[in-house]
């Protein structure tokens, strides 16, 4: 740190007083991490006299991000009412030639490779895209349709207009399924074999501001390498219990795609990634402690994405200082644990916003409205109820291992069922046979059950959605799932018949 | 060394080839990974560069089919370091520097015989490639010139 010239004490600066600082070229800046050093190393009270701005980052992939484009007028003019852009279905919300692209719309031609976040990284990137358009015409709208090639410069209006972005901070995902899975939090090994997280923690920019003192409507902002603004709360906006989100725009014809990458996660779909930066004026001395936060106070909830449900069971709580670590424990299991949004490039959007502050390129600014505090977050309001497996299960006919296939087929008459579990004393399961399984044993001559059942068995759990049961057996191409709890004991079995009556497949 | 991929089918699985080219050439042979079951199996072995021909010939007298493996590159100018593949690496082969770059081992990948990074990257940094085989197709000539057929 430098000399510092200040003004006689006082125990509060104004933004005015900081963009005057800015004007002159010396204005203190430091980014969130160098912050949190030197109030670790001087304390609190000299880090607030000496630090006017704390600059913070993040990148991350943003589904709920898109950019507005106006394409101008055709001759003779066209209202549009399907377009596409190198096949990626756009949105036309509005009047004739003004078109959304939102990040996760997915190519036609290419899905899951190639989406609107794509196609905003070409079109920021100068590349040329083509626009196919369709339309119903009118008197006043004459032309039915279009093909034309476009660039940013020929676009009247290219701004991103991003929903919901810089979550404050988010779960941390595994998977306890029996196979791996591909989700938003990218891909989960089975058995909780990894984990994935995102978020910057200490540098993410609400969290540097969770009262959102200095963030607001109108805060300029670094969105994707230019400057930006905040326009309000994003959706799902919740500030009490730290999953602010920030709806933004800015000009994208400035961006680079050093900070807006186009991106798609296997069998999930296409995003985009975003970087963000917000500086937060260090205008008291509680922003000042606010903005010294430590990964170590930052934490989230370890959540199993295996589990398809709304709430999803959380496993654990864990810090953000275990994630950057490289591996959490939950319960006595140590886990592998790897970001999704990058570090490198979080720190280097602090970093850039910091140079941009300190040679006079960025001024800050005071919000115009303050960002609710008090939203809740509500679950959506359901008219018609989805069933899940404990609506349709039904009592398991069950056998031990010890048995002879003999006995088992009577069973099979007596009961009539098709499928038979095998438990333990306990009453865990152990395996599975089916009437087929049997037929085949007394044809061979085979009388063990032990030599004809099947150990390895697909699952499923009374709260699992029907339909992902449903996808279950399909997939493995079985006509019932054993139904167990967390411990593997059996508690009833779904079969094929069953849930095609309630879903009428 | 050089990483060789061995496959064996269904007739040979039960025979233990590596041990006796190891017994028989004196050549020491490390098995990196193995996957094999009563239907055949896929070796990832390594072996000593000089004694590369010999080996390969080895193999094939044996039945086995003998290719270079797949090699897993990341591509730099496009890889983001967000860090998606870097829990899933079984051999710690990927990780970050204190710069906070992913950072890829060639040392340490088993190659494709893994791949499970290849899916997880959200940008589509992580390929698997062919290596030139020229080397391979010349031992094989080696290999075919060497017996009576
Ligand atoms: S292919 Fe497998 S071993 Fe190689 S880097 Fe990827 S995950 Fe690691
Ligand atoms: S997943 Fe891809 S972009 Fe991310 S760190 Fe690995 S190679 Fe780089």
């Amino acid at each position: 740190m430098g000399e510092l010239k200040l003004k006689p004490q006082k125990n509060a600066r104004t933004i005015e007083e900081i963009n005057a600082k800015i004007r002159k070229g010396d204005a203190q800046v430091l980014t969130a991490e160098e912050m949190k050093k030197l109030v670790e190393s001087s304390g609190v009270e000299v880090a607030f006299k000496e630090v006017d701005v704390v600059t913070t980052g993040t990148f991350g992939a943003m589904c709920s991000s898109g950019a507005i484009i106006n394409i101008g007028h055709s001759d003779p003019p066209i209202k549009i009412d399907r377009a596409f852009m190198n096949d990626v279905p756009i949105c036309h919300p509005g009047a004739a030639v003004d078109l959304y692209i939102g990040a996760t719309a997915m190519s036609e031609t290419q899905p899951y490779e190639y989406g609107g976040g794509h196609l905003i990284e070409d079109l920021v990137n100068g590349k040329e895209v083509e626009l196919r358009a369709a339309a119903y015409g009118t008197d006043c709208y004459p032309r039915n349709s279009l093909k034309t090639n476009l660039t940013k410069d020929d676009l009247n209006q290219f701004y991103l207009l991003n929903f919901r972005n810089c979550y404050q901070h988010y779960n941390c995902a595994v998977n306890s399924r029996d196979e791996t899975i591909y989700t938003y939090m990218g891909k989960l090994l089975p058995k909780m074999r990894n984990a994935t997280y995102s978020g910057a923690g200490e540098l993410n920019p609400l969290m540097n501001d969770p009262d959102y003192e200095t963030i607001g409507i109108g805060t300029r902002i670094f969105l994707g390498g230019a400057q930006g603004y905040v326009i309000g709360e994003g959706t799902q906006h919740e500030a009490k219990s730290q999953n602010g989100t920030l709806m933004v725009r800015g000009n994208a014809k400035k961006m680079s795609s050093e900070f807006l990458r186009g991106a798609s996660f296997t069998r999930y779909g296409t995003t985009l990634y975003v970087g963000l930066g917000i500086p937060i004026p260090i205008l008291n001395l509680g922003l000042a402690k606010k903005a010294a936060i430590r990964d170590e106070e930052i934490f989230t909830n370890v959540v199993d994405y295996g589990v398809p449900r709304r709430d999803r069971p959380k496993l654990a709580k864990v810090s953000y200082k275990e994630l950057k670590s490289g591996a959490i424990t939950v319960g006595d299991k140590k886990i592998k644990v790897s970001s999704l949004s990058s570090l490198k490039t979080a720190r280097k959007v602090a970093g850039t916003l910091k140079s941009w502050v300190e040679n006079g390129e960025f001024y800050l600014t005071a919000p115009v409205e303050r960002l609710p505090l008090d939203n809740v977050f509500k679950p959506m309001k359901q008219t018609e109820s989805t069933p899940f497996v404990v609506n349709v299960m039904q009592t398991a006919v069950t056998c031990r291992e010890t048995e002879e296939v003999r006995a088992i087929a009577e069973r099979i008459v007596t009961k009539s069922v098709n499928h038979i579990v095998v438990v333990d004393s306990l009453g865990k399961l152990t395996g599975i046979v089916t009437s087929w399984d049997v037929t085949r044993a007394m044809a061979e001559g085979k009388t063990k059950l032990a030599d004809i059942m099947t150990r390895r068995v697909v699952t499923t759990k009374p709260n699992e959605p029907l339909e992902t049961a449903s996808k279950k057996m399909a997939q493995h191409s079985i006509s019932a799932l054993p139904v167990i709890n967390d411990e593997g004991k059996v508690l009833g079995i779904v079969t094929s018949e069953d849930v095609s009556k309630l879903l009428g497949m | 060394m050089v990483r060789l991929l061995l496959r064996f089918g269904e007739e040979i699985v039960d025979q233990p080839i590596v041990s006796e080219i190891i017994l028989e050439l004196k050549v020491p042979i490390n098995i990196i990974t193995a996957l094999v079951n009563s239907k055949g199996g896929e070796v990832l072995a390594e072996v000593p560069q000089e004694a590369m021909d010999k080996v390969v010939a080895a193999l094939r007298k044996r039945g086995a089919t003998v290719s270079l493996p797949k090699l897993i590159e990341v591509e730099t100018e496009k890889c983001i370091s967000c860090g998606s593949c870097v829990s899933l690496c079984p051999v710690e082969a990927i990780t970050l520097d204190n710069e906070l770059s992913v950072v890829f081992s060639k040392e340490k990948c088993v190659g494709s015989t893994c791949s499970a990074c290849v899916d997880a990257c959200p940008v589509k940094a992580i390929k698997s490639v062919k290596q030139n085989n020229h080397e391979l197709i010349n031992s094989r000539l080696k290999g075919v010139t060497g017996k009576k057929r």
